[in-house]
């Protein structure tokens, strides 16, 4: 057995000792849960901040522009220590503050930033359904408003949905930056017990076992997905589409 | 029904439509023919303000498309009102523009219930109905991907009839389509005519005309040149340029 010194040494009982650990199984779950809804508040904001850009009316398409710009231009490590310790000296007020976690905070923080980026992949989902669709919708009788929400928002989604992917994919390790508030998520979690034990390593090999299996499963998820979303346009089955043909078909099964 | 007073319409620096007056009565079937470029579905596109005219004016049952009359002036109609009267033109597209995250029954349904606000149980009845009455009774819960295109463009005017509009506009309905299929939506058509639909149809198919139509009328560089009832238009055509038309398509 290894001595508990900094060393190159590696140890796989150690990896094995700490994998099932519970704060590392809290952090990971604190990950999990800030990457999901950040991610969801990411998204509203890039569906709004879309429209907005599109709008001809400067005064709609102007700070959506800014937003846009802003976000994505200054480093996220930033954002996130901007917020944290930047709002509250505007108010300073004590009540606000207790109020700022860093876990809520952590979430405002990656969520804002989330949103400028998937502004684009918004709009790019939205310019690809074609013209006629808009044009339909309008001889129909349908206002603006309404030929968004029920036929090109859900045909955009289609086209959204896999960079939106990658995007959660990416906010997952994101999250870790979060550490620099005094989150405990599981980058953070990982360090708390090496910093103890100086199993650097092999703790670092468990964070990064645990971010590999939410990538992973994530990855699965996204690929069914978009294969169920693909109804009635003939795409090739997906892996865990042909497993589970045993139980029927798309169109055999009742929806 | 439709009146088109000197319309004009211009894109960027090209001018399309130049100056087209015309007069549709109730229940007339009006072909409108020409070579590409003359300005055929940009008038139709006028017609239902899908595109906004430069100059003149067209009125639909007497109201004046995308403008309203106050005090002897014209005021630009909000988005939903122009919305409104919409609902009671119907369009069909070259492209069938059906919707392909629906299926077909709920294509038909999905206006009348959204935006006539009709009892989805009334819609459904009344969008079955339609369907079979094209011919397409037994594929209500298709998908449009899985139709071909004459059943597609069926569809299509199943759904723009479902909003029970008082006048149809027929955007080259079939150039789209295999020769095979061009005969099933053109039956459709020539039994809405018989029903007495006011209509449209930009359409090469002089066939179609010669049988059905009142009226055949000749565009051609963003003017009307030449109209008629078919046994004028197509035996004893007055303009040059018609009898040039004539010879290139028949």
């Amino acid at each position: 057995m290894p001595f508990p010194l900094p060393s190159i040494d590696f140890d796989p009982h150690v990896v094995w000792r700490f994998l099932f650990n519970s704060v590392i199984l809290e952090g990971a779950q604190r990950t999990l849960i800030v990457a999901l809804i950040a991610q969801v508040l990411g998204v509203g904001l890039g569906v709004v901040s879309a429209l907005m850009r599109m709008s001809k009316n400067p005064l709609i398409s102007g700070p959506a522009n800014f937003y846009v710009w802003f976000f994505r231009g200054t480093p996220l490590l930033i954002q996130l220590l901007f917020w944290y310790n930047g709002i509250p000296q505007l108010f300073d007020n004590p009540d606000i503050t207790r109020e700022l976690t860093s876990f809520r905070v952590a979430i405002f923080a990656l969520g804002v930033n989330e949103g400028a980026y998937m502004t684009e992949i918004v709009r790019a989902g939205i310019e690809s359904v074609e013209k006629g669709q808009t044009d339909a919708a309008k001889s129909l009788g349908m206002t603006y408003a309404m030929t968004m929400r029920r036929i090109i928002l859900p045909q955009a989604f289609r086209v959204i949905l896999p960079p939106t992917g990658n995007e959660f994919i990416a906010m997952l390790k994101n999250s870790s930056l979060a550490f620099a508030i005094g989150l405990v998520e599981l980058s953070n979690a990982a360090r708390s017990i090496y910093s103890v034990n100086y199993n650097v390593m092999e703790l670092l090999a468990v964070a990064s076992i645990w971010y590999l299996v939410m990538t992973s499963v994530f990855s699965l998820i996204q690929a069914e997905l978009e294969s169920r979303l693909a109804v009635g346009q003939n795409r090739p089955p997906t892996l865990f589409g042909r497993m589970t043909e045993a139980f029927g078909t798309r169109e055999t099964r009742v929806h | 029904m439709i009146r088109c007073e000197d319309v004009h319409k211009r894109f960027g620096r090209l001018e399309v439509l130049r100056g087209v007056s015309l007069d549709i009565e109730k229940g007339e079937v009006v072909v409108i023919a020409g070579p590409s470029g003359s300005g055929k579905s940009t008038l139709l596109r006028c017609i239902n303000h899908l595109e906004r005219v430069d100059k003149g004016r067209i009125y639909v049952d007497g109201q004046p498309v995308g403008y309203r009359e106050v005090k002897g002036k014209f005021v630009e109609k909000s988005e939903r009102e122009v919305a409104r009267m919409r609902a009671s033109i119907g369009m069909v597209f070259q492209r069938f523009n059906l919707f392909p995250h629906l299926t077909v029954l709920s294509n038909v349904i999905d206006a009348p219930v959204h935006v006539r606000k009709l009892k989805r149980s009334e819609a459904l009845e009344a969008g079955r109905t339609m369907l079979r009455k094209v011919g397409l009774g037994d594929k209500l819960d298709s998908y449009p991907a899985q139709l071909s295109g004459g059943q597609q463009q069926r569809v299509a005017i199943a759904r723009a009839l479902a909003m029970e509009p008082k006048v149809m506009l027929f955007d080259e309905p079939t150039s789209a389509l295999d020769p095979e299929l061009v005969g099933e939506v053109l039956e459709v058509m020539k039994s809405l005519a018989r029903d007495g639909m006011t209509m449209i149809v930009v359409t090469h198919e002089m066939g179609f005309a010669r049988e059905v139509a009142d009226r055949v009328m000749l565009m051609d560089e963003g003017v009307i040149i030449e109209e008629g009832p078919p046994a004028q238009f197509f035996n004893n055509p007055r303009n040059e340029r018609t009898k040039l038309f004539l010879s290139k398509i028949l």
